[in-house]
């Protein structure tokens, strides 16, 4: 009874400490003008100019509209005071959207003619929203799974401050090359998310053996076979965001990417090995080594379609500008899908390779304490 | 030789040996999933047609692959293909609300280069197809939880014929919080290690925490993950919540 009741003080704690800093940050996030050296202006009257029908020059039909836009600064020194903005946008919104009012802004102040201010929007605030979804999703994950829910969110948080402290790293020493920072990563990455959903015991380091073996595993095979063919059928060109050298920036995220997956299936053969084992001491080697496989075939094509399903469809949008720009369809394939392919099919080849190598770690394990015993 | 070909090659290999003929299901389940979101994207170029709907027929479709094709018709997979489809009804009126909120859709400035020289005026509704693939990038993590707690609770059901309905959804959301932190794991890092070039853009640039939260690319990514960590979460309650009526219904009428 006692356990009970301080069990549901510790909730109620955590619970209040959420909800503060819940409120907090919804405030501040409210009243953060200030804290912008870009000037901020909230938008309180539109006025529509003309709409223009376009069609380009591959017959794509659109609409264009033009908006003038009254909108009260929110900071800077111009604070309180009236600023004409000038909005163009199309229905179809690639690059641009309506503004309503209420909406707030950033500009640029162009130009004061007698206490008239006109500018230029640059960016929309979105700091506000980005927030409530974020605690909307700390809030269901809490609900639902409780004590399991904070450790996701607790290990998301970390895993983010740890990949962002690494490259800082490297992109502030030049001679720290990013494999190896991203090894490091994917060595503290795995022993963080692991220990942190599975605790302390045997049957987590058996996972962590087995995901190091089976990154390293498949990060030979692909780099192999990356090396072999000389990159053929990849199209680096199309790699966005690049500061840096395509190829290291490439292999370091494919790394990173199918960790995730590598984990997943490593934690879940070496805990259903050890329940076995768990249940009957005696169990033979060849029994573990059979109830293995089958697990693996379970879990293989589903792990397997999450990569596939969150690789693939992030190019949906590009590859629809593409198309409807004329592009041959092989060629728009060719230059978008073509990474998110390879980095689909590498993690495949990670999740498989972890199989095998996760059921033996778990048995190497069990054997170990067999012979201790 | 083609690199891809390679890699698919030696995928379809390993899952052979590993799971024999299941193995090899699964590797053609990839293939047409793929073909799905491929003809997805082909309706999804015709401006009268709505993205929405399209996303969720073709959920219906990669729920039929990947639950009746790989498993077998039976109530587990068409339990788990009924919270499946409404936890994405949820989920995908969610995000069309925040996407407008947030005005997300399309391409950020960082990506300027990239789409340089092509036409953006081309009809078709950017802010729907934005949420679509946010929809398409979860569908395959939220399959996995629905039948992992429907298989699940039907054996406890078998085992254990005499549970409660309370017992029994008890049993399914405690199946799913186990499943919770590893699957929202994969997503994240999958997104991670796909958007590494970006943090390493945004690292070099020195952009301010500021302007990387307000950044249209950045908001959408972080939408995406949390999107995506919300609808593994919400089809836990849904899924036990089903099975829990319908086990003891079954069990009520025999």
């Amino acid at each position: 009874m006692n356990k009970i009741r301080n069990a549901t003080t510790m909730q109620w704690m955590i619970f209040s400490i959420l909800a503060l800093c819940c409120i907090t940050t919804l405030i501040f996030v409210n009243h953060n003008y200030s804290f912008y050296d870009r000037p901020i202006a909230e938008v309180v009257d539109t006025t529509m100019e003309e709409a223009i029908d376009v069609t380009d020059l591959h017959g794509n039909e659109d609409t264009l509209f033009i908006q003038n836009i009254t909108a009260v600064l929110k900071n800077s020194e111009e604070k309180g005071q009236q600023i004409h903005l000038n909005n163009k946008y199309s229905t179809s919104g690639a690059y641009d959207q309506q503004y309503r009012i209420g909406n707030e802004l950033f500009v640029s102040i162009d130009s004061k003619t007698d206490g008239d201010l006109a500018g230029t929007i640059t960016d929309v605030k979105r700091d506000k929203y980005v927030l409530v979804v974020a605690w909307i999703f700390i809030f269901t994950l809490i609900l639902v799974g409780h004590k399991q829910g904070l450790l996701a969110i607790a290990s998301f948080v970390i895993n983010v401050l740890l990949l962002s402290f690494a490259l800082d790293i490297y992109v502030n020493y030049s001679n720290v090359s990013l494999l190896l920072v991203c090894g490091i990563c994917i060595l503290l990455f795995t022993a963080i998310s692991l220990l942190l959903v599975s605790g302390f015991n045997e049957k987590t380091y058996a996972a962590i053996a087995a995901t190091l073996i089976a990154t390293a595993a498949s990060l030979s095979v692909t780099a192999l076979v990356i090396w072999l063919t000389s990159g053929n059928g990849l199209r680096y060109e199309e790699m966005q965001f690049l500061t840096r050298p395509y190829h290291t920036v490439f292999m370091a995220g494919l790394f990173i990417g199918s960790l995730g997956a590598i984990m997943d299936v490593a934690i879940t053969m070496s805990s259903s090995i050890f329940a076995l084992y768990e249940r009957d001491r005696d169990i033979s080697i060849k029994a573990l080594r059979a109830s293995g496989i089958g697990i693996g075939k379970d879990i293989m094509g589903t792990i397997t379609s999450i990569l596939f399903f969150a690789y693939i469809s992030g190019s949906i949008p590009m590859l629809i500008l593409y198309l409807k720009n004329a592009s041959p369809v092989g060629f728009a394939l060719s230059m978008n899908l073509s990474l998110e392919l390879a980095r689909a099919l590498a993690g495949g080849i990670g999740i498989v390779l972890t199989i095998p190598i996760g059921l033996y770690t778990a048995i190497f394990f069990i054997e170990r304490k067999r012979a201790r015993v | 030789m083609n690199a891809l070909v390679w890699l698919a090659g030696i995928l379809l290999v390993l899952m052979v040996i590993v799971g024999g003929k299941s193995g090899a299901r699964s590797f053609f389940s990839l293939f047409l999933n793929f073909g799905v979101i491929f003809f997805t994207m082909f309706f999804m170029l015709d401006p009268s047609a709505n993205p929405i709907l399209i996303t969720f027929i073709a959920s219906t479709l990669i729920g039929c692959i990947s639950l009746f094709y790989i498993n077998e018709v039976n109530s587990k997979t068409t339990i788990a293909f009924i919270s499946t489809m409404i936890t994405i009804v949820i989920v995908l009126s969610f995000i069309v609300f925040v996407s407008q909120k947030l005005m997300i859709q399309g391409f950020g400035e960082e990506e300027e280069e990239a789409i340089a020289g092509l036409s953006l005026y081309i009809g078709v509704n950017f802010m729907k197809i934005g949420a679509s693939v946010i929809i398409m990038s979860t569908i395959g993590a939220i399959m996995d939880v629905a039948i992992s707690i429907a298989s699940t609770m039907h054996e406890v059901c078998r085992h254990n014929p005499a549970i409660s309905r309370k017992e029994l959804f008890k049993t399914g959301i405690s199946i799913g919080r186990d499943i919770l932190g590893t699957d929202t794991n994969t997503l994240f890092f999958a997104f991670f290690g796909g958007y590494l070039a970006l943090l390493i853009w945004f690292k070099d640039l020195e952009y301010s925490i500021g302007e990387i939260i307000n950044s249209k690319i950045f908001s959408s990514e972080m939408i995406l993950i949390l999107c995506a960590g919300m609808g593994i979460a919400l089809v836990i309650p849904i899924a036990s919540w089903i099975n829990a009526n319908y086990l003891v219904r079954r069990r009520e009428k025999s």
